[in-house]
């Protein structure tokens, strides 16, 4: 029925132009997407029969992972951007067109125009070129002038060291009120891997040795960390938020209660303008043993799928060009990284806060980026858990995190040297398990078909299958197929930056793999003890939910209404919603806590109390279940509980032994669907935290995709998965026999 | 709390009714709460949604946020019709394969319906990011990528087992006298289904329509991954945008989200009472 129109509403298929160019570079919603617009439109009047097709970027939460899929399946896509920690990776993976050729036959291009370490980052070590800045930012420290001030502190000079940086926060810092926590803190600390990696350079140290092995173990890298676990819990004039994408970092410096806030990129200009109460600036980092910083950046590349390299080039050096970059510069994306824009006005900006833009230029000289080499955004994720320990517990052993961090680092570091000498997997892989599978489903048909019916029972059965047709098909196409070839997935290794026939045979490594892998039992770990809370603790809130509301007295259809709005809101929402409600200091929820003199945890920024959070969370959105629970008490048949009373029964009794068995069968409905619910859970630590702090919520689906799409090693996810999957199915099937002693069904038994 | 549980003995009426009205004024605070705390941060000034004081009504409240996110979302209307066409469609595609499916394995018999039942069952359990990148590839085979069949095709073929389920049991609470009727009258089994079980089923459409529109109208991740072209685009995907890697306003993000989240509210109210009808079907058997 549906299918007739389906046709006429969804005739969207894409109609091509001569030439068409495609371009993933920006978010729409930034006010540069209608420069780039014009832009498209003056390129396609300069080239006739050309047209620039802008698909946005999918905001932060999808930007690095659209592309891929998009490469994966071999779309079209000419211009590209992505994060420099992942050009690397590209690169190994032959994803990128070698653009040099048209660098040397354009006499256009003139090298000296754009910044040189910027420009060499994009190099290849024999010279090849891959692509052009986007926009760049060195880490520098925020300063709030006034606190300073206040506190009869100097402002920074752009020589200061780490010493002058101690004895300035420490007398920044100040405790509120009696229970000490603090009303201002000196430094309001960042985290990530390429936040941190300055503190480790300007000791000395390095993340890879010159062998290129991961180096985290050596004593100058163990000082700094050292330091920096120093600030928070000896000296204790820092403030650390593990938060995801540093949002209550920012917010603690944006409240005027943080003298510092670093090390951190130009980004954080654009929120700080709206700063009112204080005046602010950056300055440099403070230097160690040296000075050095980190430099974040985003580039403009072409894959080497496109299917107009020429055309791609020629857009290319206009979004690297004078007019576009001097727009991502003036909405302050970051700092351009043609030095010709960097210089304009529409950097920096002589009206507009921060006074000192010229910092994040006269630094470029001692910053870095991290070692050229294969992936470091997943590197990244392997050092996040440890850093956010090292950084978050008071009494950490720093030496043994760090070499932890460098064994994980080191590991990885094998394997993407490994990988590229793996054999290639035989062509008939995928359509023979596909055939395999239809095979085998075919003769269970067959084997099972059982003795042939009466006449008219044969004629029902006819149509039965016609019925299920719908059905069937569905489930044959989208899931039984997509599921044979994960599984021929999870014997290979496989980067969606490859095309998909560019698999590797592993056989059963992947599967190995997971025993020696700390981070899956960790995951693993937390998703139990999740589950092991959130369902029995929403079974007992949503049966009390239904007690309160099954009799409809006043305002009970409202609460009801009420109870089960949470239920409907998108996970994205909740995510960005409660991220502020459990905020450790002001937020909502320990706000009440503390109206009834209890101190509340720091939830998010807790270890331990980041698996509460979800619970306390998941309880929120209890209301399907609350309803199931409703419904079932509502078909109870009242004269039972009056015969109950009559009979004397109390309270209780009533409860346990008339309302409690009729239940019985719905329990086990949400015991299973709330099983199930609790063990995918993904969208919320998505959102919310990344995974952090440490692993600590790095719940199996969440770290099955990042392990797809950050660590690019989907062959290793598809393993994960079926893992999960096989321990949902056992999960079931225990909660069901187990079931059969308790669920107590009515008069009727379900035919 | 077990006075409020409506469960003691009349005489200490006062105490009980006051606990119950206690309580009923507890959850519904700690429930509606949070989502009054969205509204008074979509209304502060940008720069100080994150500032102290959290429940301070904002002094002048500012409305512009919602002007400032519809303008940033992009073309409003087509984003709106977008998603309405995609959440219509997939709405039509369940109930359609839901119901028929559910009807045959609940009021049809034929050889292999319990495997193929415990089939549907099993789905369940398979998360969705195990098939992601075949059905990914499945569909740009099909040439597919970048129009509304990956979003809404599944639907329409498959169904959602958890659907499929529910129909089932629905199905099965109706008197078995129905089919021996239909069958006497010389209905064919899909004519028992669409003249006799379908118009019966309303409450069970109604949830079902319900939770699939809550389902498509939040989904992200299949939007994010098949629209490509911006005047394809969904409310929730212009929604992510919000969510920036720099850049991020949280009282424009938090203004944005009211406005995807007023439909489902809206949908929730005026269709309340026969979605509970159909959960409480639903739920009565297993």
């Amino acid at each position: 029925m549906s299918a007739l129109f389906l046709p006429l509403v969804l005739s969207t298929a894409c109609t091509v132009d001569e030439r068409t160019l495609v371009v993933m570079a920006e978010e729409e919603q930034l006010d540069s997407w209608i420069v780039l617009e014009d832009l498209a439109r003056e390129f396609e009047a300069e080239h006739p029969g050309v047209h620039v097709r802008l698909l946005p970027l999918g905001g932060a939460a999808g930007a690095q992972d659209k592309g891929k899929f998009m490469l994966a399946g071999d779309l079209q896509l000419d211009l590209l951007r992505i994060d420099i920690t992942e050009l690397a990776a590209y690169v190994g993976e032959g994803a990128l067109l070698d653009l040099s050729p048209c660098f040397e036959a354009d006499p256009t291009w003139d090298p000296q125009d754009y910044f040189p370490s910027v420009l060499a980052a994009l190099r290849a070590p024999d010279g090849r070129l891959y692509g052009l800045p986007s926009t760049f930012t060195p880490y520098v420290m925020y300063v709030n002038r006034d606190l300073l001030h206040e506190r009869g502190l100097e402002f920074p000079t752009p020589d200061w060291t780490w010493d002058d940086f101690l004895r300035a926060a420490r007398s920044a810092t100040r405790a509120a009120d009696g229970n000490g926590r603090p009303a201002t803190v000196g430094i309001s600390l960042t985290q990530w891997l390429q936040a941190v990696a300055p503190w480790i350079w300007q000791n000395g140290a390095r993340l890879l040795d010159d062998e290129g092995r991961a180096a985290m173990h050596e004593p100058a890298f163990v000082e700094a960390l050292e330091f920096l676990h120093g600030l928070l819990h000896e000296e204790r004039v820092a403030s650390f938020d593990a938060s995801f994408q540093n949002q209550l970092s920012q917010g603690l410096f944006q409240a005027g209660r943080a003298a510092f806030y670093g090390p951190v990129g130009y980004w954080e200009t654009y929120r700080f303008r709206h700063i009112e109460d204080f005046a602010w600036d950056v300055v440099p980092l403070p230097r160690g043993e040296r000075s050095a910083t980190a430099i974040a950046m985003t580039v403009y590349v072409v894959p080497r799928t496109s299917a107009e390299p020429e055309l791609a080039y020629r857009f290319l050096r206009r979004m690297a060009g004078e007019r576009y970059q001097r727009t991502l510069a003036r909405i302050g994306n970051g700092v351009p990284g043609l030095i010709a824009a960097a210089r304009s006005a529409d950097f920096l900006k002589p009206d507009v806060a921060p006074a000192s833009e010229h910092v994040f230029l006269d630094v470029i000289p001692e910053a870095r980026f991290l070692p050229p080499l294969s992936n470091w955004r997943a590197i990244e994720t392997l050092c996040q858990a440890e850093l956010e320990g090292i950084l978050l517990v008071e009494d950490f052993d720093v030496a043994a995190a760090c070499e932890r961090m460098r064994a994980k680092t080191q590991r990885f570091l094998d394997r993407e040297a490994r990988r590229r000498s793996l054999p290639r997997m035989a062509p008939w892989a995928v359509p023979g398990t596909l055939a395999l599978g239809l095979g085998v489903l075919v003769a269970i048909g067959l084997f099972r078909r059982g003795r042939r019916p009466v006449a008219w029972r044969a004629r029902e059965e006819r149509q039965a299958y016609v019925l299920l047709l719908p059905w069937g098909l569905g489930f044959l196409l989208f899931l039984v197929g997509p599921a044979l070839v994960s599984l021929v997935l999870a014997c290979s290794e496989w980067t969606p930056l490859r095309p998909f026939a560019d698999k590797r045979w592993v056989a059963l490594e992947n599967v190995t793999r997971l025993f020696s892998d700390a981070t899956f039992a960790t995951s693993l770990k937390a998703t139990a003890v999740y589950a092991l809370v959130a369902v029995p603790l929403g079974l007992a809130l949503a049966l009390a939910l239904a007690l309160l509301l099954r009799r409809a007295t006043f305002g009970v259809g409202a609460v009801r209404t009420l109870a089960y709005l949470p239920a409907i809101v998108s996970p994205v929402i909740i995510g960005a919603l409660w991220r502020v409600l459990l905020r450790a200091d002001d937020g909502l929820v320990n706000a009440g806590l503390e109206a009834v003199g209890l101190t509340g945890p720091a939830w998010l920024r807790d270890p331990d109390w980041v698996v509460p959070a979800f619970v306390l969370m998941s309880l929120w959105s209890v209301g399907a279940q609350m309803l199931v629970f409703l419904g079932a008490l509502q078909a109870v048949d009242p004269a039972l509980e009056e015969a109950a009373r009559i009979d004397g029964a109390g309270t209780w009794r009533r409860f346990r032994h008339v309302l409690l068995p009729a239940l019985t069968p719905v329990v086990l409905f949400n015991l299973l669907t709330g099983s199930i619910n609790a063990f995918q859970i993904f969208a919320q630590p998505y959102v919310m935290t990344g995974g952090g702090p440490g692993d600590a919520s790095r719940f199996l689906i969440l770290y099955l995709y990042q392990t797809g799409f950050r660590h690019l090693d989907v062959g290793y996810a598809s393993a994960i998965a079926w893992v999960v999957f096989a321990l949902l199915a056992l999960l079931c099937l225990v909660l069901l026999r187990w079931s059969r002693r308790w669920v107590w069904y009515a008069a009727e038994t379900p035919s | 709390m077990v006075a409020a549980l409506g469960l003691v003995r009349r005489g200490d009426a006062f105490v009980r009714r006051a606990t119950h009205y206690v309580l009923l004024g507890m959850t519904a605070v700690v429930f509606g709460f949070p989502l009054v705390f969205l509204l008074l941060t979509a209304l502060r000034p940008e720069g100080q949604g994150l500032r102290g004081g959290l429940l301070e009504l904002p002094t002048e409240p500012a409305f512009e946020n919602w002007a400032r996110a519809l303008e940033q979302m992009g073309d409003f209307p087509l984003l709106l019709w977008n998603t309405t066409v995609i959440t219509v469609l997939s709405i039509a595609g369940q109930l359609f394969t839901c119901s028929l499916a559910g009807y045959a394995f609940a009021r049809l018999r034929f050889r292999g319906r319990d495997t193929l039942f415990l089939c549907v069952l099993a789905t369940m359990l398979l998360p969705d990011q195990v098939t992601a990148i075949p059905k990914f590839l499945l569909f740009r085979q099909l040439g597919l990528v970048d129009t509304f069949y990956p979003l809404v095709l599944p639907t329409v073929l498959g169904g959602a087992p958890f659907f499929i389920f529910l129909f089932r049991q629905y199905f099965l609470s109706l008197p078995e006298e129905l089919s021996e009727a239909a069958r006497i009258d010389g209905c064919t089994p899909f004519q028992a289904w669409w003249r006799i079980f379908l118009p019966l089923a309303r409450p069970m459409l109604a949830t079902v329509a319900i939770f699939t529109f809550l389902a498509t109208w939040n989904d992200f991740w299949a939007p994010l991954i098949y629209i490509l072209s911006p005047e394809k685009r969904t409310l929730t995907l212009a929604l992510a945008g919000f969510n920036r890697t720099y850049n991020t306003a949280v009282e424009h993000m938090m203004a944005a989200s009211s406005i995807v989240l007023f439909p489902c509210v809206l949908i929730y109210f005026l269709a309340q009472k026969v979605f509970l009808r159909g959960i409480r079907v639903a739920a009565s058997k297993h």
